[in-house]
This record gives C-alpha cells, sequence and structure tokens, in this order.
C-alpha cells in the first residue's frame, strides 16, 4: 500500500501502524452529541465488542501533531470504518465522516455506515452498505461483524494465489492480519518477501512497508 | 501462458476462482500473470475453473 501525504502529495515512507481488531468510529465528537447519537455509538460499541472489536475515533490519540494526518494513521492502521450519521449532526461533520469514509473504502478497509433511518446519503454512497438504526439494527449490525472473518479468509485466499504478484500478496495479507490479528500471518508475508527475493529492499520501499503490519 | 485446470482441483492450474462474500460473487485469478482478471457478474461459479483454497 503506498500512502500519499494529502497536505504536500509526496508518498508516506514509514511504516504504518497495524490497530488489528479495531474500529474506527467516525463521527461528532466533543461536548454538544445529541442523545440519539450517544445510543448510535452504544450500540455499535457494544456489537465491535462483542465481536472483538474496539472502537477508537479521531480523539482517541493525541499525538499534538496534524489533526487530518492523525485521522488518516487511524483509518489506516484500521481494518474497519464505521461512520453514524444522523439529522442532527451538524452538515459540516457530516461531510467529514463522508471524506473519511472515502479515505478508508480508498484504502481497502470494511466500511459501513450506520444511520438514523430518515438520514438521507449521497449519491455517490448509494451502493456502500449501510444499516438503519432501528428495530433490526442488532440483528444487521451483529450479522456484519460476523461476517468479516470470512472476509479476512478470502483476502487470505486471494493472497495464497498471487505469489507472482508479491506487493498485491502482502496487501491481501495486511487486510487479512487486521481483521483477525493472527500473528501467523506474518510467517505468511515473511515467507512472501523470502520467494520473491526481495527482502535485501530498502527498509522504506513499498514492498518492505507493506509487510511491515 | 494461462492454461485452464480442471474443475474441482485448483493445485497447477495457472487460473482459479475464488468467491467474495461480501458480493456473493466469484473472482478470477491469472495466478501467472499475477492479478485478478474478472469480476463474475452472474451468481455461481465459472464454468470449468477450480477454486482455490487458503494455504496452511
Amino acid at each position: 500500500m503506498i500512502l500519499y501525504n494529502p497536505h504536500d502529495g509526496d508518498a508516506i515512507v514509514t511504516a504504518t501502524r497495524s490497530s488489528p481488531k479495531h474500529c474506527f468510529l467516525m463521527t461528532r465528537l466533543g461536548d454538544e452529541i445529541p442523545e440519539e447519537v450517544r445510543d448510535m455509538r452504544a450500540g455499535i460499541t457494544k456489537h465491535c465488542k462483542a465481536a472483538g472489536f474496539t472502537v477508537i475515533d479521531a480523539g482517541t490519540r493525541v499525538t499534538g501533531r496534524d489533526f487530518l494526518l492523525k485521522i488518516w494513521g487511524l483509518i489506516a492502521a484500521s481494518p474497519l470504518s464505521v461512520g453514524l450519521l444522523h439529522p442532527k449532526i451538524p452538515a459540516k461533520t457530516q461531510a467529514n465522516i463522508y471524506y473519511e469514509l472515502g479515505i478508508a473504502q480508498a484504502l481497502g478497509k470494511e466500511t459501513l455506515l450506520v444511520k438514523a433511518p430518515r438520514s438521507r446519503v449521497p449519491s455517490d454512497f448509494i451502493r456502500t452498505e449501510y444499516v438503519n438504526y432501528d428495530q433490526h439494527f442488532d440483528e444487521k449490525f451483529s450479522a456484519f461483524m460476523q461476517s468479516l472473518p470470512e472476509q479476512a479468509d478470502h483476502y487470505e485466499t486471494v493472497a495464497d494465489q498471487l505469489d507472482r504478484n508479491p506487493v498485491l500478496a502482502l496487501d491481501y495479507l495486511r487486510r487479512a492480519y487486521l481483521i483477525t490479528g493472527e500473528p501467523r500471518l506474518h510467517e505468511k508475508a515473511k515467507s512472501i518477501l523470502q520467494a520473491a527475493n526481495i527482502k535485501d529492499r530498502a527498509r522504506n520501499s513499498v514492498e518492505q512497508l507493506t509487510a511491515a503490519f | 501462458m494461462a492454461t485452464k485446470g480442471k474443475s474441482g482441483s485448483s493445485k497447477g492450474s495457472d487460473v482459479v476462482q475464488v468467491k467474495n462474500p461480501r458480493t456473493d460473487h466469484y473472482v478470477k485469478i491469472d495466478r501467472a500473470a499475477g492479478k485478478i482478471v474478472s469480476h463474475k457478474k452472474s451468481e455461481g461459479p465459472y464454468k470449468n475453473i477450480p477454486v482455490a483454497r487458503k494455504r496452511k
């Protein structure tokens, strides 16, 4: 995975953190959070916890550095990004949520929108999977979380077929690892590097960075 | 050049398929070329293309 700094357009040549089994939640933060939004967040957190996932948001880590870069880093490090939408969330915040959802999709993350039934999504997100926060929420969100291991299995299977394309294989393995957190996938990544004879490349080469999950 | 293997066994086949659980559709992969070559639009697997399994 090649990440480009959104500010200067140059490639980021340091390893991205890995936060396996983490869910990056995109929602209204701060003190003025509507009660309904708090309820929705609690529902998401409950099901993530049941699936062994930790919910984080833009306020989880304090870096003292650029806020947007921090958000990029948190999204890149996590396997799952969930956007929470409610009509009481200000339009500016909703715009940020959609922007972050776009980043997550471009980085190959699992994404889901959880929305109030009367929230309308922009046309670009019509094909994005969503769950309404209604009487079926528990069943549907839980089913989504339970589907993630199978998706990780798929990523690993695809990686296994791509010996001739080691960077892509490594990126698929990384996606599998972020969902499952299984250390054995590090060994598979090492094997790919060895078989492709690229383990001597620079430590910040794309292949080495991709394998460093 | 990629070759098609017999259905049911992916060993030695250059072209295989896997099912993407997100879409429930099959994806064809050319191992020799190292790339995903197509996504099946309709339900069910591609004919005469072995289904790949995860390696241990």
